[in-house]
């Protein structure tokens, strides 16, 4: 498994969810009453201003009543009809597609790719989610249109059913059809990622030697796999012949000895460490200068993307994550680490070899630290190592004494790790989130169940978004409604980084500016790294900038942004789904569909459906 | 014409006051006036007719009645409710002009799915739609989706849908139309049933003779403009004509009748043989063939009845 990035953190679902109802209450509120004005203008234009106003309240009025009488009944009726509608319309062809998209990986996909797992994982969840979204959001767009040509929306809408009835009974029988997809996509795709990456070895007999100690004593066996799905494996084992293949291609195997008559014969595991659901416990990270001072930031080596930030090796210059709520009864044994380090070389070097470097933990209350532990950086992998239960620690008259991690290390639940470069002239890269201790291991098949769920939220987005916008629109033009809202949905974050970084004039949160300093840099050619001088006209261009993106900001928000509910790059980087993110998800979800269904509801109670 | 019973006055199902509409285009700019401003009040238990030309309102009518379109202005009310209220169509049976229904259903599906939009229990729903399905005539078809029926068999299945609820309020949108005259008879015999079981039927045609057969009263409408109003047998009557109807009267007797009435100043319009209507004889040409399959139908029976 590879590094994943996490470019912001995952905020706990109890502390998000205040701030979170208040900012939709918020939005809520003023689309509802820019809707009412909207409504009031038009009926004004017509009837006069208090004629328009009267409309408008009884508007209000109606559809709060027609709200309240929403019953299950007709709603499930109205579901029932959509999927029986969708069957009669074919929509289990979408299997058919899907196998052959199954089929095409099976032929096409690299098994011998350096992360096979994540290009599985990738492609099939990826897979399943174009196509799950497609199928139902065509199925949306064009259900509720059809009825309207055909007419047999009058047959309906002459029974006692409201507008809320007949768009949340679409939307949940659309619901309904896309799990049952969705639910046969997700097993048969995990099932074929299973099937293709596992695989086992051959400890070949004739690669194996004996390795002896200084002493001359057997110490162990070295050898090499047999190649299979394009790689193999170096082994080191125990005098007893345990021990695991060397990680390679994100994996590794657990390899078992017995004695067989003239020997020892080996046997080899299945892969580990390709289809996990690790549970990580992040620390904070802070930098600390060349000369050892705090600093904001670590070095910028130039990248445009400042995700991850750099230490100069040789120097003071130090990446300190503090680590809250260890306690000995998780971390009985010591402290599982796993650490993904960019290296950026100055010098070539030996370019086979990782850059060194040292971990060291430290109290953050007595600031004891243990002795340094030397490791070495290498690229595009992640490093595991053990911190021990029990370790050196030097002392000022230059002794080293022993000390107990929880003991003297863990001050309150907190522990500093400190990381290094000692090769001066060259720089570890890192981010927050590629520093953790393995708190543990959750279920791949959950994990990837977890996934499914997330796909399952953008399917209901995508649906409940195409209903709302076939109560007024015909199926092509909803159809591009939808895929538009969803592709400005996509830029979400990015109006909300530009947003920030104008207001706090931190470019380097989005650099390049708003859309008039943008235009600026395209017209002059000027590069958005580039730091503009603060001229007077400078300082106007950023203000007008800032005051255009506060209302972008807001309606940001408006859009759903179906890439932000993801979660297959967690699945497909080994990382279990967090419950706080999935429940943030299933939350934001509600609002979008909650919203849409009931502004689809009033634009159909607002339409003729029979002129 | 249905035998018409007094009419209770002050029951009031359908009122409509000052109601119009215009159609607009996008712009909002008037492209047609569909409905100048009509004042109708339809009563409980009477057979009501909306009898116009292609394109004179009729339909546009039962839609705002419906709530399915707005009025442009004035009110129009069902039940004491306004028009747009869904409340009113607990009540109400619809059959639209063309019955638009789900073509993927089957017709017991379509009874079912209309059945639980009222919110009728699965054994009364199984109940209804089993009676209603024997009385359009579709048992045998009740199984094959509605993409497979003939526009006859649309029709009545789409009679059944309107009568799902056991309305007390039915709106017939040219109830007659695509229906064989066996099929026409049979509907207008259900409307003449309706109103015996106490409901009200309001029905539009351009069919004159499927509205002079079944409705109390009738509106005229052309152009969108209610021309005339009234009971059927009113509006009928033409005054200043007197009719006699007489069987067995021999060419002698007929003769002096003749004489009569000069003596007292009346002028001959026309004496004669009356003729039956198409429908009659067609319903009788096939009622014989039944009767005796495989031979050539009789002539009428000297005894059928006489058109007026």
């Amino acid at each position: 498994m590879t590094a994943m990035v996490l470019e912001q953190e995952i905020p706990r679902f109890s502390a998000w969810i205040g701030p979170a109802l208040l900012s939709f209450l918020l939005a809520a509120s003023l689309v509802a009453l820019f809707a009412a004005a909207a409504t009031w203008l038009v009926q004004a234009v017509a009837s006069g201003p208090l004629e328009a106003g009267d409309r408008v309240y009884r508007g209000v009025r109606t559809a709060l009543g027609d709200f309240a009488g929403i019953a299950t009944g007709r709603v499930w009726a109205l579901a029932r009809l959509a999927v029986q509608e969708s069957l009669r319309r074919n929509v289990l062809v979408a299997l058919a597609v899907f196998a052959v998209v199954i089929l095409f990986a099976g032929w096409f996909l690299d098994p011998a790719n350096v992360d096979p797992g994540r290009l599985y994982l990738g492609f099939i969840l990826g897979a399943t989610n174009l196509l799950v979204c497609t199928v139902t959001l065509l199925l949306a767009v064009f259900s509720l249109p059809a009825d309207i040509k055909s007419k047999a929306i009058q047959t309906v809408a002459t029974k006692p059913v409201r507008t809320g009835e007949i768009v949340l009974g679409r939307i949940i029988g659309f619901t309904l059809v896309g799990t049952g997809l969705l639910l046969v996509m997700g097993l048969v795709g995990w099932a074929f990622v299973v099937r293709s990456v596992s695989h086992t070895h051959e400890l070949l007999k004739t690669s194996v030697r004996e390795v002896l100690d200084g002493d001359g004593n057997p110490a162990g066996f070295q050898g090499r796999t047999s190649a299979e799905r394009g790689h193999r494996h170096f082994v080191s084992l125990d005098a007893a012949g345990g021990g695991r293949a060397e990680t390679f291609r994100g994996h590794r195997h657990a390899i078992t000895a017995r004695q067989d008559g003239e020997g020892l014969a080996f046997e080899v595991g299945p892969p580990q460490g390709i289809l996990e659901a690790r549970r990580p416990l992040r620390g904070r990270l802070v930098f600390l200068d060349r000369q050892g001072k705090p600093a904001e930031k670590g070095i910028s080596v130039g990248a445009e993307w400042t995700y991850r930030q750099y230490i100069e090796g040789g120097t003071a210059s130090a990446a300190v994550w503090t680590f809250e709520g260890l306690s000995e009864r998780d971390f009985s044994g010591g402290l599982p680490l796993e650490m993904t380090i960019r290296v950026f070389r100055t010098y070539k070097g030996t370019i086979t070899e990782g850059i060194h470097g040292t971990l060291q933990v430290r109290n953050p209350s007595t600031q004891l630290r243990s002795e340094a532990f030397p490791i070495v950086a290498r690229e595009h992998t992640i490093d595991e190592f053990w911190i021990p239960r029990t370790m050196n620690t030097v002392l000022a008259d230059g002794r080293t004494q022993q000390a107990d991690l929880f003991t003297d290390f863990v001050s309150d639940g907190r522990l500093e790790i400190w990381l290094q470069c000692l090769e001066p002239a060259q720089y570890y890269g890192v981010a927050q989130a590629d520093f953790y201790l393995r708190a543990g291991d959750g279920s791949f098949a959950v994990n990837y169940a977890k996934s499914c769920l997330g796909i399952w939220f953008a399917m209901l987005i995508v649906i409940s978004l195409g209903v709302m916008f076939s109560t007024f629109l015909s199926t092509p033009v909803a159809l591009v409604a939808s895929l538009a809202v969803l592709l400005i949905g996509q830029f979400r974050e990015f109006i909300a980084r530009l947003f920030a970084s104008q207001v706090t004039g931190d470019s380097t949160i989005a650099p390049g500016g708003g859309p008039i300093e943008s235009l600026y840099r395209i017209v002059t050619q000027t590069s958005i790294t580039l730091e503009l001088d603060p001229t007077p006209a400078v300082q106007v261009m950023k203000l007008t900038d800032t005051v255009l993106l506060a209302p972008m900001r807001v309606a940001a928000g408006l859009f759903p942004s179906l890439s932000a509910l993801g979660t297959s790059d967690f699945v497909a980087s080994g990382f279990d789904i967090p419950g706080d993110l999935l429940a943030a998800h299933a939350a934001e979800t509600l609002a979008f569909v909650a919203a849409f269904c009931i502004a689809g509801a009033l634009c159909l109670r607002a339409r003729e459906v029979a002129s | 014409m249905s035998s018409a019973a007094p009419l209770p006055v002050g029951d009031v199902v359908i009122e409509a006051r000052n109601l119009s509409k215009v159609y607009r285009d996008f712009w909002g700019r008037s492209k047609k006036a569909a409905l100048k401003p009509l004042d109708l009040e339809i009563r409980r238990g009477e057979i009501f007719g909306l009898l116009g030309p292609n394109g004179s309102g009729k339909t546009t009518t039962l839609k705002l009645l419906l709530g399915l379109i707005f009025p442009t202005s004035g009110e129009a009310r069902v039940f004491g409710h306004p028009a747009t209220d869904v409340a009113k169509n607990d009540r109400i049976g619809y059959l639209p002009e063309e019955s638009y229904l789900y073509k993927f259903l089957d017709a017991e599906e379509t009874l079912d799915f209309y059945g639980r939009l009222f919110g009728i229990p699965a054994e009364e729903r199984a109940r209804r739609a089993a009676a209603l399905i024997e009385m359009v005539g579709l048992t045998r078809d009740r199984r094959r989706q509605l993409r497979e029926y003939s526009k006859g068999m649309t029709r009545r299945i789409g009679v059944a849908q309107a009568l799902i609820n056991d309305p007390e309020l039915v709106l017939l949108d040219e109830p007659t139309s695509g229906l064989d005259p066996i099929g026409t008879r049979e509907m207008k015999d259900l409307i003449i049933d309706l109103k015996q079981r106490g409901k009200t039927v309001i029905m539009c045609s351009h069919l004159l003779a499927d509205v002079e057969d079944v409705c109390d009263r009738i509106a005229v409408l052309h152009q969108g403009e209610l021309k005339e109003l009234g009971r059927v047998e009113d509006l009928l009557t033409v005054t200043g004509v007197t009719q006699f109807r007489v069987r067995g009267l021999s060419s002698e007797a007929c003769e002096e009748v003749r004489a009569v009435l000069a003596r007292y100043g009346g002028a001959e319009i026309e004496v004669g043989h009356p003729t039956t209507t198409l429908e009659d004889l067609f319903l009788e040409v096939v009622r014989d063939t039944e009767a005796r399959p495989g031979r050539r139908a009789r002539s009428p029976a000297p005894s059928a009845a006489p058109r007026g």
